[in-house]
């Protein structure tokens, strides 16, 4: 979405538009629900997250400044509704590994042959990311799956830049090494 | 709004990978739900305000400070009268 639209829509919502609202909403949905469903490796909890942040959104529209980033705005607190939400839990790492997760699966709707078919890279992708801790995950998924630089990256953690570079660069060696296991179990399997 | 950051091994996957979506039931009803919040705040923000008549603003502390000492003035009163009952009881031959 470009930045002029972008602030213009801010404007129109902060008066209470809905249709700002239903552009926002349509624009952003998709991204923020796969971030939630790969940050918590299950859909029901994304759901509910999902929910959480745009009521947030609505509810607290009155407040944003003018020159708001939405997309910042909205992985921010949907990060924050999922922690807390572990922390509701009392749930760590481990234990979080301990749920049976529901992701990744095939996609609703999807046939078994349009599985099959799917990128096997893709498929090993999704698996290695979801065995990785929800700090690396997070880092991942923001940086290199929804492609925020590392200023904005770095405001939504809560990092300091330079700690942001490190944590991501070690999250993409555990992301490879990941990838390497999951390959030597696939050849494992197959042979 | 793209990475600046150098692109790793696996960056180019990572970023090609599939936008998924909630249930379209669910979609509808977040859809619904903020949409109801939305035009309940619009209400809220297009209602003439309430104007209340002046003299409510004194009245009110007043009615109040004046029953909080009609109050105390009978908690008072109670304790004095206790007070002089039991004078009385002490000078009383037994």
């Amino acid at each position: 979405m470009e930045r002029e639209i972008e602030l213009r829509l801010v404007a129109r919502l902060k008066a209470g538009d809905a249709a700002a609202f239903e552009a926002i909403y349509e624009a952003y949905r998709p991204r923020l629900f796969s971030f939630l469903v790969r940050l918590s490796r299950r859909r029901d909890v994304a759901e509910d997250l999902l929910e959480e942040t745009w009521l947030r959104l609505v509810a607290r529209a009155g407040e944003l400044r003018d020159d708001t980033c939405v997309a910042a705005w909205l992985f921010t607190v949907a990060r924050h509704l999922f922690l807390s939400w572990c922390r509701h839990r009392a749930l760590d790492d481990w234990r979080l590994s301990d749920l049976t997760p529901s992701w990744p699966a095939p996609a609703a709707g999807e046939t078994p042959f349009e599985a099959a078919a799917r990128g096997q890279t893709e498929r090993r992708l999704e698996i290695a990311l979801a065995q990785l801790s929800t700090h690396d995950r997070e880092l991942l998924l923001l940086v290199s799956v929804e492609g925020f630089t590392p200023g904005e990256a770095a405001a939504a953690l809560d990092l300091a830049p330079e700690a942001l570079r490190k944590r991501l660069q070690r999250a993409r060696e555990r992301l490879a090494e990941a990838m390497e296991v999951t390959s030597r179990t696939r050849q494992a399997k197959a042979g | 709004m793209k990475t600046r950051e150098p692109l790793d091994a696996y960056d180019a996957e990572l970023d090609g990978l599939r936008v998924h979506d909630a249930p379209p039931a669910r979609v509808e009803q977040i859809r619904a739900r903020c949409l109801a919040t939305l035009a309940a705040k619009r209400r809220r923000l297009s209602q003439p305000p309430v104007s209340r008549p002046a003299w409510l603003g004194w009245l009110e502390p007043a009615v109040a400070l004046g029953l909080s000492a009609c109050y105390l003035a009978a908690a008072i009163g109670t304790a004095l009268q206790l007070a002089h009952v039991m004078r009385i009881a002490q000078v009383l031959p037994r």
